[in-house]
C-alpha cells in the first residue's frame, strides 16, 4: 500500500494530485526549484524539498535529484503529473531500479509509445490506421527532404519524445524546412532533452479526437470516452470538451475499441490516452499515445464520474480495475478552458509578473484546477498554464452559456491572461454549432482582438475610481508592498490537515 | 470634490458630492448618484440608478485597475499618463530600430551579424521565455548598427537586444 507520494512536478497539476492524495489519505511530497519556492504545491504539500535552481533541465528534469528527494523522504511512490518527466522512460527505470513505483505506464511501454516512431510501426502492425509519414528517425535534413518530397507537403515535423505542441512547426515548401528541423529540434531538446523530429503529412483541418483509457496489472482494460481537442493554437489545445459533437454511438464505439486495442498492442498499464485524428469522412488515424495524466482530464472525470488520479493511484498499488466497460456512461457534457499566462492581443507574447489579485468563479457545475493566488509572481522558466476552468452542465449549449458566464466572473489582474480571448471562442457562431476543427483558431481567431468596451461601464468605473480616492483607509495593499503570507493564502482554504479533535 | 482621470488613455473630469448616503457624481453635463459600499479591501459594491455592479479594484504604483464585468479598466491620473501616452507614440517611431526584448526571457539565437542588411519581418533573434520561442522581427528594412545581447543572455523586458539603421 502506498501511504507516501512525490509529486515531480509543479502549478495545477501538483496540486490536482495533491488534493487526490489527501483524499485517499496518502501524505505528499513537493519538489520545488528556487523560482518555486512561494508556489502553492509547495504551501499544499505535508513536506517540500528544494530540487535546484529554476532551469526545468537542473531542477524538475533533475532525475537523480528527484529519486535522491523520494528516498530521503520514504516515499514510495512518485506522481510525475504531465510535461517534464511524465513520458521519460529512463526516469520510469530509474524508478523501478530503485524500487519506487511511477504512478504511471511501465517502463517498457512508455519507451514504446513515447517514441512515436516506434509507436507507429506498432500500431500500424496491430491493424490502426497511421498518418502517412517517415517510420524512423532522420540521420540528416537531406533525408528529411527527400522524405518530404515522397511524402508530399504540407508536412510537420514532429517531436519524437514530444507532446504539447512543443517542437512542432508545418512546412508548406522545401526552402522552410531546414531552419523547421533545426528549430523544432532545439524545441524538442530544451523540453524534453532530446532532440529527435521526425516528419509526418500534415491533414489539413481534421478534427482532433482522444480517448481516455485506464489499464490495471492485470490485463483488463476500459476506455473513458472521448475529448474533443480540435481548438488549438500553434498545436496547443486551448479548449477541451466531451462528449464530441462529431462522433455518433457507432464511430465512438469503434473508436473506443481501437484506442483499448492500441494500449493493448502496446502493453499498456496505467492511465493514458490514445489521440486521433479524425477527417470529414469520418475516418480515423492514429496520432500518439499521450502516457500520462492529460491537461484536460478533468472533463472525463466530469462526465464519467471517474476520478482519473485516484484511479491511477490504485492502479499504482496493484489493484484491479473496480469498473468494466459496460458500467461506464456518459452523462452531460463538460467543456475545459485553459487559463495561460499569454497577451492574446498581442501574438500570445508570455506574460510573467505578479498577480495583483485573484478571484476564480464558483457556483453549480464549476470546477477551477489552479496553481496561483493572489499576489504570486507567475516565473518565467515554465509553462505558461496557470489553471483550467472546467464546467459541466445537461448539455453542450447549457456548458457553453455556464462557462461564459464563469468567464465574465474570472479575475487575474496584473498580468496578461488568455481568459476575454476563450469567451470568444465559446461565443463563436461555429464553435456553438460544433463545427470545431484545428484550422478554427487560426481560421476565425489570426487578428484577434479585445472588443470595444461597454460605454454603460463609465459611470461605475468613475464611481469606483472617485470611491477609492475619497477612501484611503482602503489603501492597504499596494504592489509595493508584499502582502503577508497568511494573506497571500487564505488559512480557510489551507486547514486541510486540520481535524477538530483529530490526532 | 474634483477628480480628473484617464480611464484607458480618455480624459474624464467628475465632481464628487455627498447626498446623504449615497454620492452625487456630475460628467460632463450630467449628474447620476451612486451607493457604493466597500466590501472587502478590493470589491466594492455600486448601486446607479437601482442597477447593481460589484468592481473590484487594484492599485498598482500609478495607477488604479478597475475590473468589471470581465473587463478591466486602466485609470490614471493625468498628469503621468498623458505623459506616457505622447512618448509612446515618439517612442514607437524611434522602437522601430530599437529592438528590445517583448518579454522578459532568455536569448536563444541572434540570426543576423553587425552590418548587415535586413528585410521587414525578417527574423533577428530568437527569445525563449515559457518553454515557447518567440521570434524577433525586424519591423521595417534596415542596417544591423549594434548588437547588443548573446545568446544564451536572460534579459528584462525592454531590454535593448539589437540596434538598427536607416539605410543611408
Amino acid at each position: 500500500m502506498i501511504n507516501k507520494i512525490l509529486i515531480a512536478n509543479r502549478g495545477e497539476i501538483a496540486v490536482r494530485i495533491i488534493k487526490a492524495c489527501r483524499e485517499m489519505g496518502i501524505a505528499t511530497v513537493a519538489v520545488y526549484s528556487e523560482a518555486d519556492r512561494d508556489s502553492l504545491h509547495v504551501q499544499l504539500a505535508d513536506e517540500a524539498v528544494l530540487i535546484g535552481p529554476p532551469p526545468a533541465t537542473d531542477s524538475y528534469l533533475n532525475m537523480g535529484r528527484i529519486v535522491q528527494a523520494a528516498q530521503a523522504a520514504h516515499s514510495q511512490a512518485i506522481h510525475p503529473g504531465y510535461g517534464f518527466l511524465a513520458e521519460n522512460a529512463n526516469f520510469a527505470r530509474l524508478c523501478e531500479k530503485e524500487g519506487i513505483i511511477f504512478i504511471g505506464p511501465n517502463s517498457n511501454a512508455l519507451e514504446l509509445v513515447g517514441d512515436k516512431v516506434r509507436a507507429r510501426q506498432t500500431m500500424e502492425k496491430a491493424g490502426i490506421s497511421i498518418i502517412p509519414g517517415m517510420k524512423s528517425i532522420p540521420k540528416s535534413v537531406a533525408e528529411c527532404e527527400a522524405a518530404a518530397r515522397t511524402i508530399g507537403y504540407p508536412v510537420i515535423v514532429k517531436a519524437s519524445a514530444g507532446g504539447g505542441g512543443k517542437g512542432m512547426r508545418i512546412v508548406s515548401e522545401e526552402n522552410d524546412l531546414k531552419p523547421a528541423v533545426e528549430a523544432g529540434m532545439r524545441e524538442a531538446k530544451s523540453a524534453f532533452g532530446d532532440e529527435s523530429v521526425y516528419l509526418e503529412k500534415y491533414l489539413e483541418e481534421p478534427r482532433h479526437v482522444e480517448f481516455q483509457v485506464l489499464a490495471d496489472n492485470f490485463g483488463h482494460i476500459v476506455h473513458l470516452f472521448e475529448r474533443e481537442c480540435s481548438i488549438q493554437r500553434r498545436h496547443q489545445k486551448i479548449v477541451e470538451e466531451t462528449p464530441s459533437p462529431a462522433l455518433d454511438d457507432a464511430l465512438r464505439a469503434k473508436m473506443g475499441e481501437a484506442a483499448k486495442k492500441a494500449m493493448q498492442a502496446a502493453g499498456y498499464n496505467n492511465a493514458g490516452t490514445v489521440e486521433f485524428l479524425l477527417d470529414r469522412n469520418s475516418n480515423f488515424y492514429f496520432l500518439e499515445v499521450n502516457a500520462r495524466l492529460q491537461v484536460e482530464h478533468p472533463v472525463t472525470e466530469l462526465v464519467t464520474g471517474v476520478d482519473l488520479v485516484r484511479q491511477q493511484i490504485r492502479i499504482a498499488s496493484g489493484e484491479k480495475l473496480s469498473m468494466a466497460q459496460n458500467d461506464l456512461r456518459q452523462r452531460g457534457h463538460a467543456i475545459e478552458c485553459r487559463i495561460y499566462a499569454e497577451d492574446p492581443a498581442n501574438n500570445f507574447l508570455p506574460s510573467a509578473g505578479k498577480i495583483l489579485f485573484f478571484k476564480e468563479p464558483k457556483g453549480p457545475g464549476v470546477r477551477h484546477d489552479g496553481g496561483i493566488y493572489s499576489g504570486w509572481d507567475v516565473p518565467i522558466y515554465y509553462d505558461p498554464i496557470l489553471a483550467k476552468l472546467i464546467v459541466w452542465a445537461e448539455n453542450r449549449d447549457l456548458a457553453c452559456r455556464r462557462m461564459t458566464s464563469a468567464l465574465d466572473d474570472y479575475a487575474i489582474i496584473g498580468i496578461h491572461t488568455t481568459i476575454g480571448f476563450l469567451k470568444d471562442i465559446i461565443n463563436h457562431p461555429e464553435f456553438r454549432a460544433g463545427r470545431t476543427n484545428t484550422g478554427f483558431i487560426k481560421r476565425y481567431f489570426e487578428s484577434w482582438g479585445e472588443k470595444g468596451k461597454d460605454p454603460g461601464m463609465l459611470r461605475p468605473v468613475l464611481a469606483a475610481a472617485a470611491f477609492d480616492e475619497l477612501n484611503p483607509a482602503a489603501h492597504v495593499q499596494g504592489a509595493e508592498s508584499r502582502p503577508s503570507r497568511k494573506e497571500r493564502f487564505s488559512p480557510w482554504q489551507s486547514l486541510g490537515k486540520w481535524r477538530i479533535g483529530g490526532i | 470634490m474634483e477628480f480628473e482621470f484617464l480611464i484607458d488613455h480618455i480624459f474624464h473630469k467628475v465632481s464628487v458630492d455627498k447626498t446623504g448616503n449615497a454620492l452625487l457624481f456630475k460628467e460632463a453635463g450630467a449628474s447620476f448618484e451612486a451607493d457604493i459600499r466597500s466590501i472587502s479591501e478590493n470589491v466594492l459594491s455600486i448601486i446607479i440608478e437601482g442597477r447593481s455592479y460589484s468592481a473590484t479594484i487594484v492599485r498598482d504604483k500609478d495607477k488604479k485597475i478597475v475590473f468589471l464585468n470581465g473587463r478591466s479598466y486602466i485609470v490614471e491620473k493625468p498628469g503621468e499618463g498623458a505623459k506616457a501616452f505622447h512618448g509612446g507614440e515618439e517612442r514607437t517611431r524611434e522602437g522601430q530600430l530599437r529592438i528590445t526584448a517583448p518579454m522578459p526571457g532568455r536569448v536563444i539565437k541572434i540570426n543576423v551579424a553587425e552590418g548587415e542588411k535586413v528585410r521587414k519581418n525578417q527574423t533577428l533573434a530568437i527569445v525563449e521565455a515559457m518553454k515557447m520561442e518567440n521570434e524577433i522581427k525586424a519591423s521595417c528594412e534596415a542596417v544591423v548598427k549594434k548588437i547588443h545581447t548573446s545568446a544564451g543572455e536572460l534579459v528584462d523586458a525592454e531590454k535593448l537586444l539589437i540596434e538598427l539603421e536607416l539605410e543611408k
